[in-house]
């Protein structure tokens, strides 16, 4: 019993997710709120039981000193996209960068770098625009637009992985902000672009010979083909997620609890019913049941899951089984933080070593609990205020002055390259379309 | 105009640009704050056409961060005693933002290298270059387009960059120098006077604590062809000046009431004099009213031989305060005895032995009280500016240097606006350009400086100031001083002053020239340790001290028996 006071005890004084149910109580039923406390108290020392049960709860071993200078000679690379969320009426001028940060901390000379892998400066109404196939229609939705964005910032993520398996770095450790893998349905859309024959040379050279089939560009299959090449890569790759808005891990759990047997099919379905009901994720439940320092053990996630009305009857129905399952696990760093989603395409050899360098690097982030090289190279793949600002004044006017001089939208063509640089820096480049 | 194919790029210029200023991201070491910077732009012509131009700037602030580094970090960095080299934190992204003050721009294909006013901003990602020293100053002097340029430094940022200024602007249009003790100011303007004998231009300078006296010293050696005279003050007057006589008398003696100021004001009318020292009249006038008062005299209507006996001592005592200034004034004299030092020549009827061509004429004022300081100078520059007005001038046009000039022009806050050389010196510095009566002021305090006055200077060169009240009354009273040139101020070295207003083209911090030959070298450094180390005691304290030991025995002695 007493386990269960202290755990609406905990729920109670810090945890997520009451903060999150207090906010959504108003439209929640005056029963659903009677009940919160002792419901979710309930939840949470079952999962315990069951995760208990399972051998999933670790304790990771953190020295700060001990940690840093056994692993000051592990190269480690963070990855991040940014977009620029610029908008003018009759134009989508758009930057979208995906950035790296490379660090060995006891490297003699260049410890640490960062790398612009992935830009693009463009408009995306522009017919010769350089990363999506145009396609014209009068009535786009806001909605596609951030789509396109969305998706051309998830393919510059996975194509910079991607360039580093490529290029044979030699990494301890590669780290996406994001998931490692993203759900693709919204890309599944009719009428979503395929990119473009430039665009794909530049971010997937190996995929050459796709490139003249033109379903082969669309966002699903270009996607696949990165994450099947990821997969193979010789590093371990980790995706990290802050918060999860959804109980992948706890449903998937019991899910494999239900197919052994161990509940039954009646309790299961109530279970997720309840979770439903008073929304409760895998953050709020994780955030109760572990302590600092401790960890889920990874299970094994599909993540594109069948029978979306969307998807339901499409060409993209079989694609969904094709894509890799991902492992899923999570860390609680600090005291005061949800525990993060760590998700990885492939079961890794070294897991506690693996999970204790995610908790080192996440202990120099107290506040956030994720690894800090993500929040560096987060900062540097954000598009700087400067730019956004010089971008957006600079589109407006050059667009302007192209439409009224040719009287016809479609003659304005910005100079826009896609880049798949090296070494040039991002403020050393002209901006697209003014310098001529 | 200027070729700058071999100037370095250093930077690129960011995002937003403006007429007035741009931002660009440095490369590191690759230049410094006040450094010259160009860009190369474009601008429309009159004619509508685009024509390529250079831009020139100063870099105003340079800032440098890290923004990579979660300050959150250092946190578990310290507790755990963490090395942060150990760590996969970023070490070595400092980045520098420099932001650029705006010159103007010169046309590439002209040859003249005026500044032109921007009226384009500057491209956005276009690269910043560096230019040459040679042509920096090149820029600079044309630009200055000065018939007079002197050089007084370098700029700070660059050493190899000569800086002048127009000399023109400097003796007529006044010029103030600032910066608290031991900051430059009194090097600054040796160096000025220095190159001002060398043009033969008149100058007076009111020297307290005798820091132009290299200047007689080195006359020889450095000027032969320039009178440098030496005066020490004689507070003479003459019957015109009865208001000063009387303000001096008032404020120097003792308190009065209303019926002894009436006596005085009638003695002063009564006791005729000629002109001549003021400590002979006062002392004529002590005598006069003695006589007075013992005659129980009636010819002061009201006035009791009481009050006409306090009066006299009151002027007594004035006598002998004006005598105790002339005496120290004299003992500083005589401890710098090989230098000639003559009594002020009367300005009124002889102003040429003061100000004539070629001349420097230094008046010591050391050992006067503020007060008749004042009044000594009040009537100097009263009556050499009325030679200046007259139809025939009597003198040439020249430069009054006032050193410490918060003891001559305190601001009215001080309570010590009737001291007369307040009204004297606006005067001067107003009529100055009409009449070629250019003033210099250099003080510690700005902020103790009347405001009339301080504001009538449209030059400033302004030193090391850790005075928030300073700086504010600094920025306040020029129109010209950079907002970011003005932080500075406060960690500015000796020697590193930041030059605005008309002698310049526009805001600078210049390192100025160190002319170590002009001190002088009777005074020196304050060097205390020294002047202990050496020390010797006189004939006098060494015979005391023969029998102190002695006597103090004795008292002790005596102190025990009576216990
Ligand atoms: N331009 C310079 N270069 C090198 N040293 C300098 C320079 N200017 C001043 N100094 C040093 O600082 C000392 C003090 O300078 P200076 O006498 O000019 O100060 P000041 O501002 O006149 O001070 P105060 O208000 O006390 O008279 C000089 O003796 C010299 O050692
Ligand atoms: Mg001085």
């Amino acid at each position: 019993m007493s386990t269960e006071i202290n755990i609406k005890d905990k729920i109670k004084r810090n945890s997520s997710m009451f903060v999150n149910f207090v906010k959504s109580a108003v439209t929640a039923s005056p029963k659903v709120q009677n009940n919160f406390l002792d419901v979710s108290a309930k939840v949470a020392e079952t999962v315990l039981k069951i995760v208990k049960d399972a051998d999933l709860v670790v304790d990771l071993n953190y020295k700060g000193k001990e940690f840093w200078s056994e692993n000051r000679c592990k190269t480690a690379c963070f990855v991040d996209g940014g977009v620029d969320k610029t908008s003018i009426i009759s134009s989508a001028p758009l930057s979208i960068r995906a950035g790296s940060y490379v660090v060995k901390p006891d490297a003699i000379s260049k410890r640490e770098y960062f790398e612009e892998s992935m830009v693009f400066l463009g408009d995306l109404y522009d017919p010769k625009n350089e990363l999506y196939d145009f396609i014209d229609d009068d009535f786009e939705e806001d909605q596609m637009l951030n789509k396109k964005k969305d998706g051309a910032r998830i393919i510059f993520e996975a194509a910079t992985i991607v360039k580093h398996i490529l290029l044979n770095k030699k990494f301890d450790y590669c780290f996406l902000h994001g998931p490692i893998e993203g759900t693709v349905m919204p890309f599944s859309v009719p009428g979503f672009p395929t990119f473009t024959k430039f665009a794909i040379e530049n971010m997937f050279p190996f995929a050459v010979n796709k490139k003249t089939d033109v379903a082969a560009r669309h966002f699903i299959n270009v996607y696949l083909e990165a994450l099947n090449y990821i997969k193979k890569g010789k590093f371990p790759i980790y995706g990290i997620v802050e918060t999860s808005n959804s109980a992948p891990y706890v449903k998937n759990l019991l899910y494999n609890y239900k197919s052994q047997g161990k509940i039954s099919d009646k309790d299961y379905n109530n279970f997720i019913k309840i979770i439903k009901k008073y929304k409760i994720t895998d953050s709020h439940l994780l955030e109760i049941i572990l302590s600092s320092g401790q960890a889920l053990k990874p299970i094994e996630i599909k993540k594109q899951i069948q029978g979306f009305t969307v998807t339901t009857g499409s060409s993209w129905e079989d694609k969904m089984e094709s894509f890799p399952k991902v492992f899923i696990g999570y860390i609680k760093t600090t005291d005061n933080n949800s525990p993060i989603r760590i998700e990885s395409l492939n079961n890794s050899k070294n897991l506690i070593k693996d999970y204790e360098y995610i908790l080192g690097t996440s202990r120099l982030l107290p506040n956030y609990g994720f690894p800090v090289g993500l929040n560096v190279v987060d900062k540097f793949a954000k598009i700087p205020n400067w730019m956004s600002k010089a971008s957006r004044k600079y589109y407006a006017t050059h667009l302007l002055r192209q439409a009224v001089k040719n009287k016809d939208q479609n003659t304005i063509s910005l100079a826009v390259k896609i880049l798949s640089k090296k070494a040039r820096s991002w403020r050393n480049r002209p901006i697209g379309g003014i310098t001529k | 105009m200027l070729k700058n194919s071999n100037w370095k790029s250093i930077g690129t210029v960011l995002g937003e640009t403006f007429i007035d200023c741009f931002y660009f991201s440095l490369k590191n070491y690759k230049a410094k704050k006040g450094d010259i910077v160009t860009t190369d732009s474009k601008v429309p012509s009159s004619e509508g056409k685009i024509i390529p131009v250079t831009v020139w700037g100063k870099i105003s602030t340079i800032e440098s961060s890290n923004a990579f580094f979660p300050t959150e970090a250092a946190q578990e960095l310290t507790n755990e005693d963490i090395d942060i080299r150990d760590t996969i934190l970023p070490t070595t992204r400092d980045e520098l933002i420099c932001k650029v003050v705006i010159l103007g721009y010169t046309k590439d294909e002209d040859k003249s290298s005026k500044l032109l006013p921007l009226i384009y901003p500057v491209r956005p990602a276009a690269t910043v270059k560096y230019p040459s020293s040679e042509d920096v100053e090149a820029l600079l002097i044309s630009d200055l387009n000065s018939s007079h340029p002197i050089y007084i430094g370098s700029l700070l940022a660059r050493e190899a960059v000569k800086i002048r200024i127009d000399a023109d602007n400097l003796v007529s249009r006044h010029v103030s120098i600032f910066g608290m003790s031991g900051s430059g100011k009194t090097v600054m303007v040796r160096r000025i006077m220095h190159e001002m004998l060398c043009k033969n231009y008149p100058m007076l300078v009111l020297d307290i604590h005798g820091d132009y006296l290299g200047f007689i010293q080195k006359q020889k050696e450095l000027y032969p062809d320039n009178k440098i005279k030496l005066f020490y003050p004689n507070l003479s007057v003459n019957s015109e000046d009865k208001e000063i006589i009387y303000t001096l008398i008032d404020k120097l003696g003792k308190p009065l009431t209303d019926p002894q100021k009436d006596f005085l004001n009638s003695l002063l009318e009564k006791v005729k004099y000629e002109g001549g020292s003021l400590l002979k009249y006062v002392k004529l006038l002590n005598q006069r009213s003695r006589e007075y008062a013992s005659e129980g005299s009636t010819s002061f209507k009201n006035i009791r031989p009481a009050s006409m006996y306090v009066v006299a001592r009151s002027l007594g005592q004035v006598a002998k305060k004006l005598e105790n200034m002339e005496q120290t004034n004299f003992r500083h004299r005589k401890k710098m005895s090989k230098l000639k030092f003559v009594e002020l020549a009367d300005p009124a009827t002889e102003p040429e032995k003061i100000i004539s061509k070629g001349q420097l004429s230094i008046l010591y004022l050391k050992g006067y009280e503020t007060l008749p300081a004042s009044a000594i100078v009040s009537i100097l520059l009263e009556n050499l500016f009325k030679h200046r007005q007259e139809v025939n001038e009597e003198i040439p046009p020249f430069l009054t240097i006032i050193e410490e000039a918060h003891n001559f022009i305190p601001s009215r806050s001080e309570n010590k606006d009737d001291l007369p050389s307040v009204e004297t010196i606006r005067k001067v510095i107003t009529e100055g350009r009409k009449f070629g009566t250019g003033i210099m002021i250099i003080s510690q305090r700005p902020s103790r400086l009347d405001e009339t006055i301080a504001s009538q200077c449209n030059s400033q060169i302004i030193f090391r100031m850790v005075n928030q009240r300073d700086q504010k009354a600094t920025r306040d009273r020029s129109e010209t001083l950079d907002v970011d040139d003005s932080k500075q101020l406060p960690n500015l070295a000796n020697g590193q002053g930041i030059i605005s207003g008309q002698v310049v083209n526009f805001s600078l911090p210049v390192q100025i020239k160190f002319d170590e030959k002009l001190i002088n070298e009777d005074i020196g450094n304050e060097n205390f340790i020294d002047t202990v180390e050496n020390w010797d005691d006189s004939e006098a304290v060494k015979e005391r001290q023969k029998f102190a030991q002695d006597f103090s025995d004795i008292s002790d002695m005596d102190n025990r028996s009576a216990n």
